[in-house]
């Protein structure tokens, strides 16, 4: 008689078959991935490595790391800091502003809920010409709001204010910026109970108590995380910068735009490499918070 | 949770109201502007519909959308089902890899593109939806990899190959159908992104729809805003199309849950 | 409608092991043309494991599965030609049930036409012809795995496997529809592997019990042969309820209860050794008389549990306080009130030992 170890196998009430388990040696199994694997490998990984290469290349073709020295000089560096700011003040409005939408939304019944999701998501894919275009017929100096304001004593372009600086190019990205708070950050809104809200009365506790020792702490991370989410949104925008600004201001993206279009400075071949390299490092570290955001998140909830 | 809107959200609702229907109202109007803004009438859009390039490029983009979509259901589809029986251990790799494109900025992916394919591979504009297939791979994931997890898959497959059919017969007579929500919103997804996208076209000097709006917008802005006012009531009416078309085939195990 | 290709089956030295467990140990298994064999076993016994690789749907182990004579272990789980009923509902949502009877036959590239007749056909076969239309969330539990049955059917399949296809319903509809199943297996002859973990399922339908207990196969035969003769200990102790009686071994073929000399039944174990074991006695194969004395087989009448036909009595044993269980007529119970003193006679011919 052999020794029997209980095993793991046979049926549960009710439940179906388990999935299976190869055993036949691991390599093996990853062959039905090969077409996808090819395609990611030809499509995505590729292009990456090459530029990953180039932005290390100097004019002469050798390594070099001047590329990167450069991306931190002049107008190229002062992009760095433009970009970041930009990026962190619309994701703070577009964050703000679509958590209080959301939580406006949350209220309502669940048919009005679907027909604001299908409009988020429409306008969340807003982008490029249509949308400048859009926010120049409203706030351009020939605009319809900017008319209006005029007309109620408010002068929008009284002071230094322009559709083509940074701060109209924050106005709007909020046109994307918040529907995509609102489709990402609903579903964390709806998930605090309304009980939480009795516990919190019955012990005697007041809106406000509610409010800073319950609902953020528990929201706070889905709020921080999808905050990052809009961050990065923002910061790779190209589209939409270039419609309005023609590429004149130095936001990172529409200086590589210019480099690929041969707006360049001679004898710096890579230098757009390096700073679509360095984009994609300001990217890793914010998907990076993005992540132990969430991992920690998981691990309280 | 239905709880009832205080006067601060309803405040919210009207600003953000007002903040979003501005500048539609607004593109509207200019659209409609002839002669000088004296009248208004169709004449904008009449002008941009009847250019050459209207028809060319929206093609363009259109066919771009389907084959995008073509390309993401069969690169994607039997990948995750495969995910979800047998290959179950490289999961979080493929997962990983569709969300790469997150991090990576379009315009760096673009430039990637620039450098690296050989010329032969950039003489069609059908590269883009490859391209296109790739940025929308974090999207399309997650929404097929949903679907899949909320139906029996296991069972539904072992079924099926009991009764005696192929893998490929079971993909299209009873894995696609169950799953036809998430199909949907995949292809949604796919076709969404392609009709819209920019960044790519451009860098790699193709011409599709978002191209040929911008260039129009040198010449011709009124033009160009009838265009923006288009493509954004033709986005409208694509969700539309997607809100109503699926039928959520409830399952039995939907159904014990609910139950 | 009976099926032309009655099968044999024969499944030989199986063996399958997950990681270190091992899940089948040199499973050997007959199945006689047209027999329903059932499988029974505890969750984890091996048995949806031997199923399923009959069917097919598990290809890593080792043995050999003989249908006809030909081993057919490297055939493709869709070319086998078997027919299965799941645990799990299995029907496929998004098709009619007339469809899903069907299914079989559509990826064989069999017309439409002929298609819905033969599944219509099958639907009258299990009672629900008028259903065709439906879609199966709008059926109940018991119609559902009726139309997999269906659906299992209309491939005429060599062989038709059921694995537990009842545990996920009702009682009611359970008993109803494992009387189904015999009748239409009966009707249709196809060789039949039955799963299930319900002793009275297995004993009401099957031709033949395989008794299974961690991945071995300890004893299979009809029904009434694996109750009142079960081949070891562990079989007799799992299926059907049983008494432990403290015995004392006279030799090698008789052993001594309550005073009394039984035969000891030679069990697979071999003979036993020492002194004393427990002896293996059947509720029903004890009964008990009113006394006023005392004895080793003394007892007091504890609870009466009513079941119908039968009554159960549980009585305590005054010398050890071990708790006996009698069954008998519920006519004869009557006398037996709570807290009466009993003798217990024992009416077994020979008993097994659990040493």
């Amino acid at each position: 008689m052999s020794q029997v170890v209980a095993t793991r196998t046979g049926t549960r009430k009710g439940a179906g078959p388990r999935p299976y388990k190869s055993r036949v040696g691991s390599l093996k199994s990853l062959l039905p991935l090969l077409p996808f694997l090819a395609f990611v490998g030809y499509f995505l990984v590729f292009p990456l490595v090459f530029i990953v290469r180039d932005a290390f290349l100097g004019n002469d073709g050798k390594f070099t790391l001047d590329n990167f020295v450069e991306c931190f000089k002049g107008v190229y560096g002062h992009s760095f800091y433009v970009s970041i700011r930009l990026s962190m003040i619309s994701a703070l409005i577009g964050a703000v502003a679509g958590s209080l939408i959301a939580g406006a939304i949350v209220k309502t019944g669940s048919r009005t809920r679907k027909a604001i999701a299908a409009t988020a998501s429409v306008l969340a894919n807003t982008g490029g010409v249509p949308l400048a275009f859009m926010f120049m017929a409203a706030f351009g100096t020939e605009g319809l709001v900017t008319k209006s304001l005029k007309a109620l004593g408010w002068n929008l372009y009284a002071g230094s204010f322009t559709m083509f600086s940074a701060t109209g190019i924050i106005l709007v990205y909020c046109f994307f910026q918040i529907p995509l708070m609102v489709l990402i950050y609903s579903p964390a809104l709806e998930n605090v109970k309304p009980e939480l809200r009795e516990a919190n009365d019955s012990l005697g506790g007041t809106r406000f108590s509610y409010f800073t020792r319950i609902a953020v702490p528990l929201l706070f991370p889905a709020f921080l995380s999808t905050s990052l989410l809009l961050f990065a949104n923002s910061f790779s925008a190209y589209a939409t910068a270039r419609a309005m600004t023609a590429g004149t201001l130095p936001l990172m993206p529409l200086l590589i735009g210019n480099l690929v279009d041969g707006n360049v400075v001679a004898n710096q071949e890579h230098l757009g490499h390096a700073m679509a390299v360095s984009m994609i490092g300001v990217s890793i570290i914010v998907m990076g918070i993005y992540l132990a955001v969430l991992r920690f998140s998981k691990v309280r909830s | 949770m239905k709880r009832k809107l205080n006067y601060v959200n309803y405040l919210v609702l009207l600003v953000a109201s007002a903040f979003f229907i501005f500048p539609i109202i607004a593109a509207a109007e200019f659209s409609l502007r002839a002669n000088g803004a004296t009248t208004h009438n169709f004449s904008n859009f009449q002008w941009a519909i009847q250019q050459d390039g209207f028809k060319t490029n929206l093609g363009v983009s259109f066919r771009l959308a389907i084959l995008t979509a073509v390309a993401v259901l069969v690169l994607m589809v039997p990948t995750i089902v495969y995910l979800h029986l047998g290959g179950a251990r490289w999961k979080r790799l493929i997962e990983f890899i569709c969300l790469v494109p997150l991090v990576v900025p379009v315009i760096s992916f673009a430039l990637g593109v620039a450098t690296a394919f050989p010329v032969f591979l950039q003489s069609t504009v059908y590269e883009l939806s490859f391209l296109y297939v790739i940025i929308s791979m974090p999207y399309t994931y997650r929404a097929l990899d949903v679907g899949l997890s909320s139906i029996p898959l296991l069972t539904l497959v072992e079924a099926s190959r009991a009764s005696g059919a192929s893998m490929r017969q079971t993909l299209l007579f009873v894995i696609v159908p169950t799953i036809r929500s998430a199909v949907n919103g995949a292809i949604f997804l796919a076709v969404a992104l392609s009709l819209g996208e920019f960044t790519l076209a451009v860098i790699l000097h193709w011409d599709t729809f978002p191209t040929w709006i911008a260039n129009i917008s040198q010449g011709h802005i009124l033009a160009a805003i009838a265009l923006s006012v288009l493509s954004l009531v033709g986005a409208w009416l694509v969700v539309l199309v997607f809100a109503i078309l699926p039928k959520s085939f409830r399952t039995n195990k939907t159904q014990e849950a609910a139950a | 409608m009976t099926t032309e290709n009655r099968v044999s089956v024969q499944l030989k030295g199986l063996r399958k092991v997950y990681g270190d467990a091992v899940a089948l140990e040199n499973f050997n298994l007959e199945l006689a043309p047209g027999e329903l064999v059932a499988l029974l076993g505890p969750s984890g016994c091996g048995k949806t494991t031997a199923l399923r690789i009959l069917a097919g749907l598990d290809t890593d182990h080792q043995g050999q599965i003989i249908i006809n004579g030909k081993d057919i272990a490297g055939v493709p789980a869709n070319k086998r030609n078997m027919g299965m009923v799941f645990q799990a509902y299995s029907l496929f949502p998004t098709m009619t049930v007339i469809e899903n009877v069907g299914y079989g036959l559509r990826v064989r590239k069999v017309d439409r036409e002929k298609r819905r007749a033969r599944a219509q056909e099958l639907l009258e076969l299990v009672g629900l012809g008028s259903m065709g239309n439906r879609l199966a969330h709008q059926l109940s539990g018991g119609q559902q795995q009726r139309v997999a049955l269906a659906r299992a059917l209309a491939i005429q399949p060599n062989v038709l496997l059921l694995d537990e296809p009842l545990s996920a319903l009702d009682a009611q509809v359970r008993t109803q529809l494992r009387d189904e199943i015999k009748r239409i297996q009966v009707e249709v002859g196809t060789t039949t592997l039955f799963v299930t973990h319900d002793q009275e399922e297995a004993m009401a339908i099957a031709d033949r019990v395989g008794v299974m207990r961690h991945g071995v196969l300890e004893q299979c035969a009809p029904p009434q042969e694996v109750y009142l003769n079960p081949s070891n200990v562990k079989v007799a102790k799992f299926v059907g309820a049983m008494n432990l009686l403290p015995a004392e071994i006279v030799s090698a073929t008789e052993l001594k209860v309550f005073g009394h000399t039984i035969a000891l039944r030679a069990s697979e174990a071999g003979a036993p050794t020492g002194k004393t074991g427990m002896a293996l006695i059947r509720p029903e194969q004890l009964s008990l008389k009113l006394t006023e004395g005392r004895g080793p087989a003394t007892a007091t009448v504890a609870t009466r549990t009513f079941l119908g036909p039968l009554t159960r009595i549980a009585v305590r044993m005054i010398a050890d306080n071990s708790v006996l269980y009698v069954s008998m007529p519920s006519s004869q119970a009557l006398q037996f009130v709570e807290g009466s003193t009993v003798e217990i006679e024992i009416h077994a011919k020979s008993v097994l030992l659990d040493a």
